[in-house]
């Protein structure tokens, strides 16, 4: 700020006392090359907003966003999804399926990045963490063809569960076989991408501590416990707070793929039953209201979390 | 005594030591092989017969080879044409995004800048709060946009995310270089192209990588705004092939899974290595480039 205001670039940028058409006028190249980026946040951001106000209104095409009826009540739509007898099952299964996926997903890539720092021999590690990436760059569609064969009663999983003398499930109909499905192939596409910002952080950890403790007889665990978990625990703290954020906010496009008439009512959650509403039947105005109960929860959740770690952890909250 | 005890202590340790890295190899390699697996596996069965497919005697390998799958599939399949869509969308969604981003990441690393405060709000906004499925649908339809690659280009080419990431990319470059410029009477427009877009190579190849996959990858949108059947993505035809009733208006693959000459997976998993394999392919390059791409995103928290 200071340099702005010295020499030549006082004489280029605008003073304190031009007046706002003159700011505006100086700064026209800046502004041109912002607006375009500007009208795209606009429209595909902001009008969508307002168009949730269509959750308590009567939606008609004809009449547009502002034009169509208010309800009576207002709140009608919302009513009505706390009324409908699956509303129940639907939080549930949104929450269970975001809740199961956080607690498997957040730990195991720091485990994996504490184990990957003290695997010797530099090529082999390279090797592994090039291979652990791979995962994350597939698709959703290509994993939920992948699991549509490996949990079938033919797939993988049963022929495991066979040696092991258990009968053979079908994963894809629902339940917990598919939970399991859904969050162990969350973990395997995750652990090894997660796993880079933690070796990020492992990597700049300071070599002397390690000296001092080989010196003074400190066993792989204690150096793991006392050197590499703190060096990595403000990034796990940042990095809890923004997950619980996203807890019901699972992945529903994996969850959309693989349901079909026969599982559906066990795999409705939130956002799928949004996209069944909305976009299949047409409920415009229902779908928005459900999805906006949606985003009201995940807006709690955040600002929830960051408050929570304010008072405990000052230095490690979000803002 | 205190001494020998020490000795003892530290020799038990190195043991252990041994041991855990042992351990830890044989481990990881364990784990490498449940992450490539999977991959090899859909290749095999993909080549395999349906004998030794319908019997479970396919892992790592190719058994009794047959590349029928492939050829049903390119010959009753507009794969070609798949690609060629995909490709439109994604070069096209990359090159708005990166010249959006830079142009409003630019504008808004300028200390002056009239908007920078407001901007800056509003992007946050939009990290957590959007409008979700519905508004955006009926945006897209009141835009005309319906049947259109616009619909797959437009909504997500601009992210707050990026566009912070690319500020504090641009205010790691010198701003006496920027200065310097200016008294040479260069203007903004001229100072970004010639000046911090040369200067921010790695940022683009990274971003730029990262939004083909990521366009490449995806399906919902192409679900919700794109009906006609020839301006599909490739993942919506592995969709299609996988999870609805793609496979069965293939007549001439249905026969001969009729005949039990072929299985279905067959056609399915060549469907899954079609849409793979360009991903693949451009891996090492996405390798190279991301753990940069990695290190320029943690620069913003």
């Amino acid at each position: 700020m200071k340099r702005q205001k010295t020499g030549i670039a006082a004489a280029v940028s605008p003073g304190k006392k031009q007046s706002l058409m003159g700011k505006l006028y100086n700064q026209r190249q800046l502004l041109l090359l912002a607006l375009p980026g500007i009208l795209l946040v606009f429209i595909f951001k902001y009008i969508p907003i307002y168009g949730i106000l269509i959750s308590f209104k009567d939606y008609s095409a004809a009449k547009g966003v502002w034009g169509s009826d208010w309800l009576n009540p207002i709140w009608e739509n919302f009513s009505r999804f706390f009324k409908n007898v699956n509303s129940g099952q639907i939080i549930w299964n949104t929450f269970k399926v975001g809740a199961m996926t956080l607690l498997f997903t957040f730990p195991t890539p720091i485990i994996f990045a504490l184990l990957l720092n003290e695997l010797k021999g530099k090529w082999y590690k390279k090797t592994v963490q090039t291979i652990s990436y791979l995962p994350h760059f597939i698709s959703v569609v290509v994993i939920c063809s992948m699991l549509n064969g490996f949990g079938s009663t033919t797939g993988l999983f049963n022929d495991i569960r066979e040696f092991f003398g258990l009968a053979r499930v079908d994963m894809n109909s629902g339940g917990t076989y598919f939970l399991l499905e859904y969050v162990g192939s969350a973990v395997w596409q995750g652990v090894g991408w997660g796993s880079i910002i933690y070796l990020a952080a492992l990597s700049n950890v300071d070599t002397t501590l390690y000296d001092v403790a080989n010196i003074d007889g400190a066993n792989r665990w204690q150096k793991i416990k006392n050197i590499a978990w703190p060096t990595i625990r403000p990034t796990t703290t940042i990095l809890l707070i923004m997950n619980v954020g996203t807890v019901m906010n699972a992945d529903f496009t994996k969850i959309l793929l693989m349901q079909n008439d026969t599982n559906r009512s066990q795999l409705d959650t939130i956002s799928t039953f949004v996209y069944q509403k909305g976009i299949v039947e047409g409920q415009f105005s229902y779908s928005t209201a459900v999805n906006l109960f949606l985003s009201v929860i995940c807006f709690i959740l955040v600002f929830g979390t960051n408050a929570i770690t304010r008072k405990l952890d000052p230095d490690n909250s979000l803002w | 005594m205190a001494k020998t005890y020490k000795t003892k202590r530290k020799n038990r340790i190195h043991y252990g030591s041994w041991a855990f890295d042992i351990i830890l190899v044989i481990f990881m390699a364990a784990v490498s092989i449940v992450f490539i697996y999977p991959f090899l596996n859909v290749l095999s069965v993909s080549l395999s017969s349906n004998r030794m497919i319908s019997t479970g005697q396919v892992t790592f390998f190719p058994r009794e080879l047959m590349v029928e799958g492939y050829k049903m599939l390119f010959e009753e399949q507009n794969i070609w044409r798949a690609y060629l869509n995909t490709v439109i969308i994604a070069v096209g969604a990359t090159l708005v995004n990166l010249v959006c981003t830079s142009m409003l990441a630019y504008a808004m690393m300028m200390p002056d800048f009239i908007l920078k405060k407001f901007l800056t709000i509003a992007l946050l906004i939009t990290m957590f709060f959007g409008g979700g499925t519905v508004p955006t649908y009926l945006l897209i339809q009141n835009l005309h946009l319906m049947d259109s690659w616009w619909s797959l280009i437009l909504p997500n080419a601009v992210s707050a995310y990026n566009v912070f990431v690319y500020r504090s990319f641009y205010k790691g470059i010198s701003p006496e270089i920027r200065e310097a410029a200016r008294i040479d009477g260069a203007s903004d427009i001229k100072i970004l192209t010639k000046i911090y877009v040369p200067l921010s190579k790695a940022l683009y190849a990274t971003f730029g990588l990262f939004s083909i996959v990521g366009v490449w990858n995806s399906y919902y949108e192409a679900l919700l705004y794109i009906k006609n059947p020839d301006m599909q993505p490739i993942q919506m035809i592995l969709r299609k092939i996988v999870f609805a009733t793609g496979l069965s208006s293939m007549s001439n693959a249905q026969q001969m899974i009729g005949n039990g000459v072929m299985n279905k997976l067959n056609v399915q998993y060549a469907c899954v290595v079609a849409t793979v394999a360009p991903v693949l392919i451009i891996y090492p390059f996405l390798q190279k480039y991301f753990a940069q791409g990695m290190q320029v995103g943690a620069v913003k928290g």
